[in-house]
């Protein structure tokens, strides 16, 4: 009986030093609200009501603020003395579809999904998730991966090491690494940058009829899986790498030393390629 | 007083490009100030039309000369100094912009730094070693607040870019005038300065 009693002690000692969140406050629709969940992880979900809900734990230690009306809020956990452990604490916050949020961490996880504002997310080391139709997206770490899924008109993404992943991007889109690789998938792109030092970037999925596709590496290889028929102008050169073009229908290919040229199905669409010594490779689909 | 320096802010702001410490100061004060909100509103960019605008428009010929010559002040008439005394500024302006990165960020023994080589350098590129420096301080002073995890990163990511620069100024020596190479020394530059930058900012919020 006295084991069993310590056992239930131990389990119930981390329970008892965790506090439980549950507050609301009334906000504008289109407010702005600010974040701070330093080393924990924070959920964003937007929904349709004018205020912010927040729910979740914390150690018994962090302290919990909140506060704000009209157009302007600002909530958080006030880092622990000493705490540093990741994930010790969760934050759940509804927040208006339409604001404009702001989140920061140190090294917490950040999502955020179903906004339709703007958003402007840092964690240095936890990973960013954004999910839904926001209007602009902001992202930067250093070592956290970044994902962005759905159609956004404008996508502004930066991490050191981490990797980026991009689904469905249908505007701007400007994508930064040193390391870290950038994927882009079922891109509908109306024009892209993607710049890294060293990561690998892959771009599959189509550009807009007069889009352009900016891609820039020094050693990372860089692979383009794009629609046979894609009307495009291509422009590709690597200094040390070699450049290959698979794309059946393509025509006019001129090669100029290390630089390739051909426009495909009539032209349109800009693709531009350049690479210290990453190998180029384009495919058609 | 207050609304004074803080409106140097606001283009920066309207643009996204200032510091996450300077933002959240001034969004505290646009809450209370209809003065600066409203000037706020006719900087912030029409992010609505915009996607309705060209994508890209080309030139006719190659701009970058010109643009060069643009960004870098020292041309002209105000040249004083004979072009191999700025060369030799900007190598040495360069080599201290990765040393100064290298040895404020680590406490441990520095490793061998890789120097870039002595080539011709732009005045341009000694433009961007010099703002490199300055940040690189500027993170120095920042260290205390990141922690030995992040530190090790940003130290390490910084790294990679100033190998690559090496990498691809040392071509550039082996290939003078090449335009592709002198961009993408150029873009490597503006990936340090950017990561500095960035880097710099969480230290501060």
């Amino acid at each position: 009986m006295r084991r069993l009693l310590l056992g239930l002690g131990l389990i119930a000692a981390p329970l008892a030093a965790q506090q439980k969140l549950d507050r609301r406050i009334a906000i504008a629709s289109d407010a702005s609200i600010r974040i701070t969940n330093l080393t924990g992880a924070t959920r964003v979900l937007g929904w349709d009501r004018d205020s912010i809900a927040v729910s979740g734990s914390a150690p018994a230690t962090a302290g919990f603020f909140m506060g704000g009306s009209g157009r302007m809020a600002k909530l958080g956990l006030e880092p622990e003395e000493g705490g540093k452990d990741v994930n010790s604490s969760y934050l759940d916050v509804r927040v208006p579809r339409h604001a404009r949020v702001w989140v920061r961490s140190a090294a917490g996880a950040i999502d955020v999904q179903a906004l339709q504002g703007e958003v402007d997310l840092v964690s240095v080391g936890g990973t960013i998730r954004v999910t839904g139709s926001m209007r602009v997206v902001t992202a930067e770490s250093i070592d956290g991966d970044i994902e962005v899924v759905g159609p956004m008109p404008l996508v502004r993404v930066k991490t050191g090491s981490g990797r980026i992943l991009l689904r469905q991007p249908t505007g701007d889109v400007m994508a930064t690494t040193v390391t870290g690789p950038i994927v882009v998938t079922e891109g509908q792109a109306q024009g892209a940058r993607l710049e890294t030092v060293s990561g690998a970037v892959s771009y599959g999925g189509t550009i807009d009829r007069h889009g352009t596709l900016n891609i820039q590496t020094h050693s990372g290889d860089v692979e383009l899986l794009l629609p046979s028929l894609l009307g495009a102008e291509f422009d590709l050169q690597s200094t040390s790498a070699t450049v290959t073009a698979a794309i059946p229908a393509k025509t006019d290919q001129v090669r100029k030393g290390k630089q390739l040229f051909f426009a495909n199905a009539g032209g349109g669409a800009q693709v531009v390629v350049r690479s210290f010594k990453g190998k180029i490779s384009v495919y058609g689909q | 007083m207050i609304c004074a320096e803080l409106r140097e802010h606001l283009a920066a702001y309207a643009q996204g490009t200032l510091a996450p410490a300077d933002a959240a100061a001034l969004e505290e004060h646009l809450t209370g100030c209809a003065a600066c909100s409203a000037l706020l509103e006719q900087l912030e960019p029409p992010t609505e039309g915009a996607s309705a605008l060209a994508k890209s428009i080309e030139p006719d010929t190659d701009l970058w000369p010109g643009i060069e010559a643009r960004l870098t002040p020292f041309r002209g008439t105000r040249v004083t100094l004979p072009s191999w005394a700025l060369a030799a500024a900007a190598v040495v302006l360069i080599a201290l912009s990765s040393a100064v990165t290298a040895l404020l960020l680590r406490p441990r023994p520095a490793p061998t730094v890789a120097v870039a080589p002595a080539v011709t350098v732009s005045p341009l590129e000694a433009q961007y070693a010099t703002a490199a420096s300055e940040l690189s301080a500027e993170l120095a002073r920042a260290r205390t607040r990141l922690s030995p995890a992040t530190l090790a990163v940003i130290e390490k990511n910084l790294a990679v870019i100033d190998s690559a620069l090496a990498e691809s100024r040392r071509a550039l020596a082996g290939d003078p005038g090449n335009a592709v190479l002198e961009r993408l020394v150029i873009a490597t530059w503006q990936q340090k300065m950017d990561f500095l930058r960035r880097a710099t900012a969480l230290g501060e919020s």
